[in-house]
């Protein structure tokens, strides 16, 4: 589904990946993990299009598709969806509207027939629902006054919504308390645990992992994949730290 | 034409466009453009480079004829024009007046007397090209209520609008001002709250691209105490624009317990353009809340990757983003339909300049 190879990306000529090779099949759950300034929220923003993050060597294909030739937003049209570490406040746009506009903007470049506001409100209710996200903050301003917990079970509300084909979470579980990390486990199970799909998981510590059960674990070291391994790779890490075991 | 305007070297003109003014009045005819009004009730009044259309127009209530011009350098250019007058407790159908230009200058007054507890509202439309030149006087009585909404959507040359307005105890003035066109704008108000307990509502939004000015200059007197005075502006320019808002507050000596705010916002779309503003306060009262805030930036990248990110296309994103920035501005007008044809057309702006 998909294939980085050899990938080198820089800011502001700064190299940050050095030649990251990586892939994830469908039905997949890869876990990523690395210590701080390894490259793995660039490793995102990458995969997401960021402007700033430039691409100097290597590829990515998703799907057979070059994805680097396409804008944000056609990467998102293609399945592609990116969880944010940090979700951005937007003031003066609510969620429903904003989550409304993404996924029929979505639906409509795929040549899908956009979702009534009915429709819309039945389907965003239910992943709300699923995920403890009060009614009222569909109403409210996307992440205006949010604590960080609700900023990410919105997030994965966003992912229930446009039910993306491929998931990129960036350290999805931080900021979240133990009952908030089991809710957003289930969901990421709920949502992404298919034959068709396939998920990214960026995480800084086990925690997660023990509720999205990853199929295989890669530790990012100084913007390269150091050790590749199964579950029991996290644990070791969690045990031993990362300097031992990415060294 | 002579247009005997104060010089840009005097400060409440230093941002003025006086040679976009020239150069509107100097605008070849064009044909007459089509007019709609809303689907509102009440007085419907067409004038046509600043004549009456009598056969279009449905004056209910108000009047047309000659009007005191008064001292303003541009107000007292505007002799003719229309009237509402509302005894006490009088309820009045709204007024909807719509200016077409269709080149040349055209000026026209008009009087809002509203007596004790009575209440109305006044909704304007500016459409077509030329110099349109407007002179308002308004003179609201002990709780009397006006609702006002301005927008100026001609597709070329300038608006320019002198409001005066006198508000008595306890009276409330809402105006609300939107520019979502292709002219040059000056808004240039005085507002007095002349009796106890005055409130005033005054701003909009100032929406220019290409190579505009538009610009409010706006003071508002808190004569007596008690009074509550909100000034919100927001300012979009695109390409090499440049949008200015001024606005000042004082208050007199006696004032006491004046709430004023003045919330000047603007937003750069393109790194050619500028937003100047001045807030201004005045205060020889020691019992007041002046609240006032100025402050220009660009859209939040940040904002705009999370957007894409998310499916959402770069210029509908920056549309979504600059219209939650205009909203605030005109969330302010009461009706419905007035406030929906007033978003509508800055969503339509919105989407073409971006």
């Amino acid at each position: 589904m998909l294939k980085i190879e050899n990938l080198h990306a820089e800011i502001d000529g700064k190299e940050i990946l050095k030649g990251l090779s990586l892939e994830v099949n469908a039905g997949e759950i890869h876990a990523i993990m690395g210590p701080n300034g390894a490259g793995k929220s660039t490793l995102g923003y990458v995969l997401g299009g960021r402007p700033g993050y430039e691409v100097t060597a290597g590829s990515i294909t998703f799907n057979g598709e070059d994805l680097l030739e396409k804008e944000p937003h056609e990467r998102a049209a293609a399945g592609v969806f990116l969880g944010f570490q940090y979700p951005v406040e937007i003031p003066g746009v609510s969620n429903v509207q904003f989550l409304r506009e993404s996924l029929n903007a979505q639906r409509t470049s795929r040549g899908e027939k956009p979702l009534s506001g009915a429709e819309f409100l039945k389907l965003a209710r239910a992943q709300a629902d699923a995920l403890g996200l009060q009614q009222d903050m569909l109403k409210r301003p996307v992440n205006v006054g949010f604590s960080g917990g609700e900023k990410k079970r919105n997030e994965m509300v966003q992912m229930g919504i446009i039910d993306p084909a491929f998931a990129i979470l960036d350290e999805t579980d931080s900021g979240l308390d133990i009952d908030a990390l089991r809710i957003v486990g289930d969901g990421i199970n709920r949502i992404m645990r298919k034959p068709t799909k396939a998920v990214l998981l960026i995480t800084h510590y086990q925690r997660l992992l023990d509720y999205v059960q990853p199929d295989r674990v890669h530790v990012l070291a100084d913007g390269r994949i150091t050790r590749s391994g199964g579950p029991e790779l996290a644990h070791e890490l969690e045990r031993q730290g990362y300097a031992e075991v990415a060294a | 034409m002579t247009l005997d305007l104060p010089s840009t070297r005097e400060e409440a003109w230093r941002w003025a466009d006086l040679g976009g003014i020239a150069a509107a009045a100097a605008l070849t005819p064009i044909t007459r453009p089509d007019a709609q009004f809303l689907d509102l009730p009440g007085a419907k009044l067409l004038f046509v480079d600043g004549v009456l259309d009598d056969a279009a127009s449905d004056l209910h209530r108000v009047c047309v004829g000659d009007l005191t011009p008064g001292a303003h350098a541009l107000g007292k250019r505007a002799t003719r024009g229309w009237s509402l007058h509302l005894d006490a407790q009088a309820v009045a159908h709204p007024v909807q007046v719509v200016h077409v230009a269709t080149g040349g200058d055209n000026h026209v007054a008009a009087e809002i007397v509203l007596d004790t507890d009575t209440s109305a509202q006044v909704v304007e439309t500016f459409v077509g090209a030329g110099w349109s030149n407007r002179n308002t006087r308004i003179r609201l009585g002990k709780a009397a209520r006006l609702m006002r909404a301005v927008r100026m959507t001609q597709g070329a040359g300038f608006v320019t609008l002198r409001d005066e307005a006198e508000l008595g105890e306890g009276a409330s003035l809402i105006g609300t001002m939107l520019a979502a066109g292709d002219q040059g704008v000056r808004i240039d108000a005085a507002i007095t709250l002349a009796g106890e307990g005055g409130y005033a509502e005054y701003g909009g939004a100032l929406l220019t691209r290409d190579r505009l000015k538009q610009e409010c200059a706006v003071r508002v007197r808190h004569a007596e105490p008690n009074g509550q005075s909100h000034q919100l502006w927001r300012a979009v320019a695109a390409d090499q624009s440049q949008a200015s808002l001024a606005a000042a507050v004082e208050v007199a000596r006696h004032a006491q317990k004046t709430d004023g705010e003045q919330s000047l916002r603007g937003l750069l779309l393109h790194r050619t353009a500028t937003v100047n503003l001045k807030p201004e306060l005045e205060i020889f009262a020691d019992d007041v809340k002046c609240a006032h805030g100025a402050t220009v930036g660009e859209l939040d990248a940040r904002a705009l990757f999370y957007m894409a990110s998310r499916g959402i296309p770069a210029p509908r994103a920056k549309a979504l983003l600059t219209k939650a920035f205009v909203a605030d501005a005109l969330d302010r007008i009461a009706d419905e339909t007035v406030r929906a044809a007033f978003a509508a057309d800055a969503d339509a702006w919105l989407e073409s300049a971006l």
